[in-house]
């Protein structure tokens, strides 16, 4: 069973003249173990698809399934639990919440589900991302490229199946970016995760093993490497 | 909590600020509900010593207390379990240079009204009184002579009682001889029995019979309609009910304030799945937090403002009204909070994320 699957998922916003299709109708799976980008320019309807997958918005067809469940359906409520059960978010601005520092960033992940990342996977994260001298600071403190690390621990601490990123490595000089994708890759696989990256940034694409490009809201399969 | 509170922690000086402005709300508040039940037992203080349930007067006084005139045997006790008589008037008493309001109060000593006598003796004699405490403030002692206006008797203080002031004068208690002597000089024995009410005390009022000349009230409505005293009390109670709208609306402006900097915030959180309840949770309880701080420094600065004021200023606080006012407070603090609760639930995380 594919974790992430979009059954001909289409997104049209306004009506009559002003009527947009922003994500064209669209068929889509995404396996564990995987890193999958989604690239293409701004506009063409890359966070339309991200939000969509993430069940953000429901789409105007179609349906949305996460490990099995049709979420299309469900209520803001249920989608929410979703949401913080099996997805985690890698935001491009800081998704951080700026009067908590890192090891609080976390703990707050506590406060609202209890099953998350052991201790000794936690320590394991921390090492994995080298944060374990940033656990003190607060998101002011640090520089993009923490902030990206910080966001990622987040992401995976409540142990999700899917990981979504939004242009993750936007803010970040080409070594920093290249460092967050050697991450997320390494993430993906060691931790049997399915992570989506959307990104306009084409140097990226060679930590992916399927590479999707969206050109005004009509998704296509560029490239597909079977071994990682 | 959580969110709550560390926001507190990491930002003291904002929270600092609200806090502060709690703060002075709420010493305003417990002031004023100081000064409203001060002013209120200055009025009614020798009132409530009575203890009684109920007061005869004439029907044409308007329940007031100078302008009702009747005559001891106009009413025989019938429906009560006790009645006393009562015979007052005002007068101003001067001791040397010592000088003050005062309100006679003319009674049988052997009654009920009869007050308690903290220092020196009761009255046995014509012209002997026991005087509220309240005047040895103002200098007078025992034993002095004292002189009233518009009379030419002469007084004196044989001892003092606690709590009896009545219209906000100190209560000087005698014998219904001695205010017939004061009213009508020498032609007081023809008016012996002249007196202004009969006090009561009854389990049940409607059994009082009287005379069609009388009429019987219940004592909370007498000392309502004492003059001035529901002008003055509806007036701070107005301008406390005031103040609670105002916390209400300054804690709220101050948090809508705060979310709407952090929306985005919030519709990340909401995004990753923490749950708008969540979140409302939070801000209510930062709310709870500093209101309750608010609150309670308040509390502490009303103490000790009570300490240092001096005894002409009218203050006396109740406990109880400063407990209940301190809830009312942080209940409509946190009323003021669900404007930010309103905006919080409709955040939506697809635009805080840019989607």
């Amino acid at each position: 069973m594919a974790t992430l699957e979009m059954k001909q998922v289409n997104k049209v916003f306004g009506s009559g003249h002003t009527e947009i299709e922003a994500l064209k109708p669209t068929d889509f799976s995404a396996d564990k173990n995987k890193l999958i980008a989604v690239i293409g320019p701004s506009g063409s309807g890359k966070s339309t698809f991200l939000t969509i997958a993430g069940g953000l918005q429901t789409p105007t067809n179609g349906n949305v399934l996460i490990n099995g469940t049709d979420i299309t359906k469900l209520k803001e409520k249920q989608r929410s639990a979703i949401r913080l059960r099996e997805i985690g978010f890698v935001l491009q601005a800081s998704n951080l919440v700026p009067f908590l520092n890192v090891k609080q960033q976390l703990q707050l992940l506590d406060k609202v589900k209890k099953d998350n990342l052991p201790s000794e996977k936690l320590q394991e994260l921390y090492q994995t991302l080298g944060m374990e001298k940033l656990l003190n600071s607060f998101p002011a403190d640090l520089s993009g490229g923490e902030r990206q690390r910080v966001a990622i621990a987040k992401a995976l601490y409540t142990n999700p199946s899917i990981i979504l990123a939004d242009e993750p490595t936007a803010s970040l000089d080409s070594d920093r970016a290249f460092e967050v994708m050697e991450m997320l890759k390494e993430l993906t696989v060691n931790n049997n995760k399915t992570t989506i990256v959307v990104t306009h940034d084409t140097r990226l694409i060679d930590y992916c093993n399927k590479v999707y490009k969206i050109t005004d809201g009509r998704l296509s399969l560029q490239t597909e490497r079977t071994k990682s | 909590m959580f969110l709550a509170w560390n926001e507190i922690k990491n930002n003291k000086l904002r929270f600092i600020l609200i806090i502060g402005v709690l703060t002075l709300v709420s010493y305003l508040v417990f002031f004023l509900s100081g000064l409203a039940n001060g002013l209120e037992n200055m009025n009614k203080a020798a009132v409530d010593k009575w203890a009684s349930q109920g007061v005869i007067l004439t029907k044409e006084s308007d329940i007031n207390l100078p302008q009702s005139s009747l005559k001891l045997g106009d009413y025989n006790g019938e429906g009560t379990d006790e009645y006393a008589s009562l015979a007052q008037i005002s007068s101003i008493a001067t001791s040397g240079n010592n000088k003050s309001n005062v309100a006679i109060f003319g009674m049988n000593k052997n009654e009920f009204i009869m007050p308690n006598v903290t220092e020196g003796k009761e009255f046995d004699k014509t012209g002997e009184v026991i005087a509220n405490d309240s005047l040895k403030n103002e200098g007078f002692e025992l034993g002095d002579e004292l002189s009233l206006s518009s009379t030419e008797e002469k007084l004196t203080i044989v001892g003092f009682t606690n709590n009896a002031k009545f219209s906000a004068a100190p209560v000087l208690y005698t014998g219904l001889d001695t205010v017939q002597k004061i009213r009508y000089g020498k032609a007081a024995d023809n008016y012996h029995d002249q007196i202004n009410a009969f006090i009561i005390r009854t389990a049940d009022l409607s059994n009082v019979e009287v005379n069609e000349n009388l009429q019987v009230v219940d004592t909370s409505t007498f000392i309502e309609n004492l003059p001035g005293y529901s002008e003055q009390n509806l007036t701070l109670t107005m301008m406390i009910y005031f103040l609670f709208v105002i916390s209400a609306l300054v804690l709220a402006i101050f948090l809508y304030v705060l979310t709407i900097q952090k929306v985005s915030i919030f519709g990340v959180m909401k995004a990753q799945g923490i749950s708008g309840k969540y979140l409302a949770r939070s801000v209510i309880a930062q709310t709870f937090l500093l209101s309750i701080a608010g609150v309670i420094i308040g509390f502490i600065l009303t103490i000790i403002t009570g300490l240092f004021l001096p005894d002409a200023v009218p203050v006396d606080y109740n406990y109880l009204y400063l407990i209940i006012y301190g809830v009312v407070l942080i209940f409509v603090s946190i009323l003021g909070a669900l404007f930010s609760v309103q905006t919080i639930v409709k955040v939506d995380p697809l635009k805080a994320i840019g989607g």
